[in-house]
Formats: structure tokens, C-alpha cells, sequence
């Protein structure tokens, strides 16, 4: 047989329009056929390929946070004994929430749980090594609620895709697949965070606190609430009150309980809250914005009680944000965000002038982790 | 590789002032370093620095 003068346009009818042709007809049909019954199941092959990939990430991640906590521990705090079990129970520990079915007084349960499993791990923390510094202490607790996040992302990432491949149910993988995205941004920012944990510099969450704390220089201060600082100075007539986590320790302290015992005390008539805030894509980092209400995250206990406090005493809530991506929140601060430190204090004084008259009083908050800042 | 993502490094920096003559220095961050409290002394006159700023920029 003479192979060279094959003709292969005439084999495949490209452009002869012989729809005829079996072959042809063949090479067009087994794809649909093949699509229609298999479809989805190609689908979820080449997106489980993806999500494989990223929950090998999450498991890096993982051990990572891991490694990072258990070498921190033994090298700075020198326990008496191996901590790697104790510290790997810690990783497993879990919140149940309460139940809302009845939502009243929700706030108060879950502000119970919620600090009931932060003095449980502190003082687990410290039965590590009785004589812990609370700075260090602190950053412990940080590191360990990384790396128990992180354990949990993958833990449920993990799950949802196993059962999506056991059932070869392509429709359960999809919200994985619009999901782990955000979740990847998140887990990455996380273990980039731990570096700057240990080291105790300043995060980008930081900015209020830094704001608060430079303004608190060189003024006796108080503890007013776990963790939280309180100075008193004199602005333009005005008595100012300063509150912040306590620093140079990794934490958020406890502003609604510090604002609550002032209050018991003091007349307020403006509160101005410094804090940093979630950028929306295509938002500059490090931008400055100005508002009315409590500007405070956290699962949102902190914001109830100084909302309740403010909306019962009729006191107006001022808030500045520096906005950043949830990266720039928890890792080393940019220098974008630490300029910004000196445009925020002026803009603090402005809001004083501008809503409140001499004579009267007014509470600066600096919200956000302390870590690296003192007062 | 023309797609390999460029590995970026992010370098601690510490900015000291002097609150007296307000001069500048920056310098990489060492341990210990905290904000607002007192570092080296001042090369333009006798006082000891302030730590003013710790923050970090990315080189590529």
C-alpha cells in the first residue's frame, strides 16, 4: 500500500462539508457523548487536582506553624519537661459556641466561652514555664492560636474534599473551589505572621495602639481592664482620656471592660476609636477614612458592650481606620502604614476640636494587637 | 523561568529620632527593639535616640 499520497482533507472532510463520512461523524459524536455522560467527572478530576495542591499547602503550613510554636517554646521559655505533647493537645482544642436558637443574651455566652478558653490556654501556657515573662506568654498564645488555625483550615478543607471525592460529587466541590482562594490568602498571611510574632515588632493591625501609645509617652498610666492601659492628659482644655492593650505584649486587651470602668467614674462626651480596618480590592493600603460607630473587629463582643455603654450614656462614637489587606493586617507593618501614624494623630485632635468644647472629656481608643508597641 | 514567581523578602527596619535636634537614622531591626523607647545616641548631639518606627519593606 502507498502511504505517501494519503490524503488526509479527504479522510476528514475538512471543508469538503461530506458530513457522511463515519469517521468524521465519530470524531463529533464520542466527545458529546462523552461529555454528557462524564462530564462533571472530568470537572472534578481537574479541580480536585487544584484543591490537592492547595490542601498540600494547608498540610505545609501546617507543620510549619507547628515546628515554629514547639522550637519558639523550647528555646525561650526552657520548660522542665518536652512541651511537643502538651502543646500538640493544645492545637486540638475546640469552641462550641453557644446555642442561638434563643438569642437573648447571646453576647454574654459567647463572651464567657470565648474567655474562658483564652484563660485556660494562658495559664496552660504557663504552667509550661511557671516563671514566663507575660510578654512572652503572650506571643506564645499568638503562635499557638496560628497554628491551631491553621490546623483547622486544613482539617476542614481536608474533609470537604475527601467526601466530595468518595461521593464523586462534583456540585459539593464547588463551593470548595470558590472558597479556598480566600482561604489560601488567609492561611498565607498567617504563616507569615509568625515571624513577626516572635520577633514582638509591630503588625499593620498595630496602627492604633502605636497612635494611642505615642500619645500615652511620658504620662503615668493605669491598668484599667486585663491588659489595657489608661493615661489622662490635658488637650486644648479638654481632658483626654488614653486606652490601649497594655504592650509590648501580643495582645488586643480588653477595651469594653477598660471603657466600663471609666465610665463608672468619669463623664465622657465623645469617644474617638483608631483602628485598622479591611481594604476592598482596589483600595490604596495604608488609606485613611473617618466615620461614626465602633470601630472594633473581633467576633464582635467588644463592639456590643462599648456600643451598649456609648448608646446608654448618649456618648457619639468617632472612628479613623487604616485600611489594609488581611496580609498587611498581621505581618511586620509596611512602611505605608507606620507613616501614616503622624497624618492619624493630627486627625484625632481635629475631631476633638471640631465635636467637643473646652471643659469637657473625651476617650481615645488605640484598638488592634499591641505586639511590639508599648505605652 | 519566565513564569517563576520572583521570591520576595521582606527586611525589618528601625527608625530612630532625636528628640532634641530631630535628626533620623534607620537601621536594620535588631532584637529588642521597641517602639518609643530609648536606642543609640544621637551622632549630630549629645542625646539618646527614640525609636519612632519598626516596619518592614519588601525587596524582590
Amino acid at each position: 500500500m502507498n502511504f505517501t499520497d494519503f490524503d488526509f482533507g479527504q479522510l476528514l472532510s475538512f471543508g469538503a462539508g461530506d458530513e457522511t463520512n463515519p469517521l468524521m461523524m465519530l470524531i463529533w459524536i464520542l466527545p458529546i457523548i462523552i461529555f454528557v455522560f462524564y462530564g462533571q467527572r472530568i470537572q472534578l478530576y481537574i479541580t480536585s487536582g487544584e484543591i490537592k495542591k492547595g490542601i498540600k499547602k494547608l498540610d505545609t503550613f501546617r507543620d510549619e506553624s507547628r515546628t515554629e510554636l514547639v522550637g519558639y517554646v523550647k528555646k525561650n521559655l526552657n520548660p522542665r519537661h518536652d512541651p511537643t505533647e502538651k502543646l500538640d493537645c493544645f492545637l486540638e482544642y475546640f469552641t462550641i459556641m453557644p446555642v442561638d436558637m434563643d438569642p437573648n443574651g447571646i453576647v454574654e455566652k459567647v463572651r464567657h466561652t470565648v474567655r474562658s478558653r483564652e484563660d485556660y490556654t494562658r495559664e496552660h501556657v504557663r504552667s509550661l514555664s511557671p516563671g514566663i515573662i507575660e510578654t512572652e506568654l503572650s506571643k506564645v498564645q499568638t503562635l499557638l492560636e496560628i497554628a491551631s488555625s491553621l490546623q483547622m483550615f486544613h482539617r476542614i478543607i481536608n474533609h470537604m474534599y475527601l467526601t466530595a471525592k468518595k461521593q464523586n460529587n462534583y456540585p459539593l466541590i464547588l463551593p470548595l473551589q470558590m472558597l479556598l482562594p480566600f482561604i489560601m490568602e488567609q492561611a498565607e498571611a498567617m504563616r507569615d505572621a509568625i515571624p513577626a510574632f516572635k520577633a514582638g515588632q509591630p503588625v499593620g493591625d498595630g496602627i492604633g495602639p502605636m497612635v494611642v501609645g505615642r500619645m500615652m509617652q511620658s504620662l503615668p498610666k493605669e491598668t484599667v481592664s486585663f491588659q489595657t492601659s489608661l493615661a489622662q492628659t490635658e488637650f486644648e482644655g479638654r481632658s483626654l482620656f488614653l486606652l490601649k492593650a497594655e504592650g509590648p505584649g501580643s495582645t488586643v486587651g480588653r477595651p469594653a471592660d477598660g471603657l466600663e470602668n471609666l465610665i463608672s467614674k468619669n463623664h465622657l462626651d465623645a469617644i474617638v476609636m483608631v483602628d485598622a480596618a479591611l481594604k476592598m480590592e482596589g483600595e490604596d493600603s495604608a488609606s485613611i477614612a473617618q466615620g461614626f460607630g465602633a470601630a472594633i473587629g473581633g467576633i464582635g463582643t467588644e463592639r456590643f458592650q462599648i456600643e451598649e455603654i456609648a448608646t446608654k450614656s448618649g456618648i457619639p462614637i468617632f472612628s479613623i481606620v487604616v485600611k489594609q489587606s488581611v496580609r498587611e493586617a498581621i505581618t511586620l507593618m509596611t512602611k505605608e502604614i507606620a507613616e501614616q501614624a503622624d497624618t492619624v494623630t493630627s486627625q484625632v485632635y481635629d475631631i476633638i476640636k471640631d465635636n467637643t468644647k473646652p471643659g469637657q472629656s473625651v476617650l481615645v481608643i488605640g484598638v488592634g494587637n499591641t505586639v511590639g508597641v508599648p505605652q | 523561568m519566565i513564569f517563576s514567581k520572583k521570591k520576595k523578602i521582606t527586611i525589618a527596619y528601625t527608625v530612630e529620632r532625636c528628640p532634641k535636634c530631630k535628626s533620623i537614622k534607620k537601621r536594620e531591626f535588631s532584637k529588642g527593639d521597641v517602639l518609643f523607647s530609648e536606642s543609640s545616641g544621637c551622632q549630630s548631639c549629645d542625646r539618646t535616640m527614640m525609636i519612632e518606627k519598626i516596619y518592614g519593606e519588601t525587596v524582590e
